[in-house]
Order: C-alpha cells, then structure tokens, then sequence
C-alpha cells in the first residue's frame, strides 16, 4: 500500500487512457459514417462501441479502469435509395452504416467531461503533494 | 532575523544543558545516518528521474502515450523535489551540528 496520492494519480492516469481509447473509438465511427460496401448488398461499416470495466492495481490496491471491450453495434442498417452506388441491391438501395452523428457527438461530450474532470483529480493531487513536500521547505 | 537569532541561542542552550555524552560510537552512527539517508535520497530520485527520461524518449519516437510520458515526468519532478527539500533540510541539520560548541 503506496501513497494514497499516488494511487489516485494513476487511476485518473487509467481513466485518462481510457477515455482517449473512446475518442479513438468515435472518431473511427465518424470517419466511417459514409463507408459502404463496394459489392451489390454488401454490409457497410458498422458502428463500433466500447465497454469499459475495473481492474485491480496489485500494486497498490487501487481500482483502476480499463478498456474492457470494443464490440460492433448490431442495430440494423439504414438504406439509402441511390442505384448508382456499387454497393446497391437489385431494387437499387444502398445499406448506410449504423452510425448517429448526434448520438457520436453527445459521446465525445461526455468523453471530454470524463477527461476533464480526471485531469482535475491529478491537478489536485499533484497539488496537495506539492504541498506537503513545501512543508520542508522555508523556515530556516 | 533577531527573533532567529534569539531562537538559535536558546535551542543551544537547550542542546548544552541536556546531560548527553556523545562516544565515538554514537558519533559514527549519526554521520553513518546522513549519509544513509542522501545515499537513498540520490537513488530514488535518479530512478524516478531514469524512468521519466525514458517514457519522455518512448513517448517521441511514439511508443508510448502523452498520459504515461506526462506522468512519469511528473513523478521524476516530485521525486526530485522531494529529495532535494530533504537534502536541504539533512544538510542544514548537519552544518547545525557541526557549528555546534564543544
């Protein structure tokens, strides 16, 4: 069992790591939002998600937070009337990826508060450990 | 600095008026937990400062992520901080020893 400080440095750390893996995982979505198959019926792109689970630092106890599992969402997909497409059935539609881009944006919001506010965990911590190390500093 | 002043004479005096007779033994042991303490002071903080290094370096050449080299800076910087407040005050300690009258 470390400095209690120190351990919570390195869950916001994990937390940190995780939420920039959910960045990466949107922006993959939103790039992606326009990808079609390229043969008549193929499927598209489908939209990826992630789960984040607990894990235990044996080092210092702490619970930390890791990427658990990037999944594909298996809700349907949108078709899209354009018979030119290379992708287009017999009747002429086009499977669209499964992709929101609200839904992706009101994700990334969220990914950037979770950022934030464990940046904010570390800023105090550092802080607190600074002060206490300032302790032996001055008075003489 | 009169206030300091005067604080220094009575901790002398308190220091002289307590009845301890320092042997050579004891003496050895005191310098023996000076140096002690800088010797581990120094290796925990160059460890700290090495692994910083190192995660700084990975994290250029793109091996490792801003979060890791961020932190292990930080870590190197606190360590290093740590050790030299302590240094500072292991050395004062030691000068105030040594300014000591016998």
């Amino acid at each position: 069992m470390g400095d209690a400080l120190i351990s919570a440095m390195k869950t916001s750390a994990s937390g940190l790591e995780a939420q920039s893996m959910r960045v990466r995982i949107i922006s993959e979505n939103l790039a992606n939002a326009q990808s079609t198959g390229s043969t008549p019926g193929s499927d598209p792109f489908r939209r990826k998600t992630i789960t984040f689970g607990e894990e235990l630092d044996r080092m210092s106890g702490a619970t930390l937070v890791d990427v658990k599992s990037v999944q594909t969402d298996q809700t349907p997909f949108g078709l899209e009337f354009d018979p030119g497409n290379p992708a287009a059935n017999a009747a002429g539609y086009v499977k669209m990826p499964n992709v929101n881009l609200i839904l992706e944006m009101a994700d990334m919001r969220e990914a950037n508060r979770s950022y934030e506010s464990n940046l904010q965990v570390v800023k105090q911590s550092r802080e607190m450990i600074s002060m206490t190390i300032d302790l032996l500093r001055g008075g003489n | 600095m009169i206030t300091s002043a005067i604080g220094d004479s009575k901790a002398l005096q308190a220091i002289q008026n307590t009845p301890v007779q320092p042997n050579g033994a004891e003496m050895l042991s005191a310098s023996e937990g000076f140096e002690k303490i800088l010797n581990g002071l120094g290796a925990n903080a160059f460890e700290a400062l090495r692994t910083g290094e190192a995660t700084a370096i990975a994290a250029i050449e793109g091996k490792a992520s801003t979060q890791q080299a961020v932190m292990a800076t930080m870590e190197a910087e606190k360590s290093l901080q740590a050790a030299l407040a302590i240094r500072d005050k292991v050395v004062s300690a030691f000068l105030e020893i040594s300014r000591m009258q016998i």
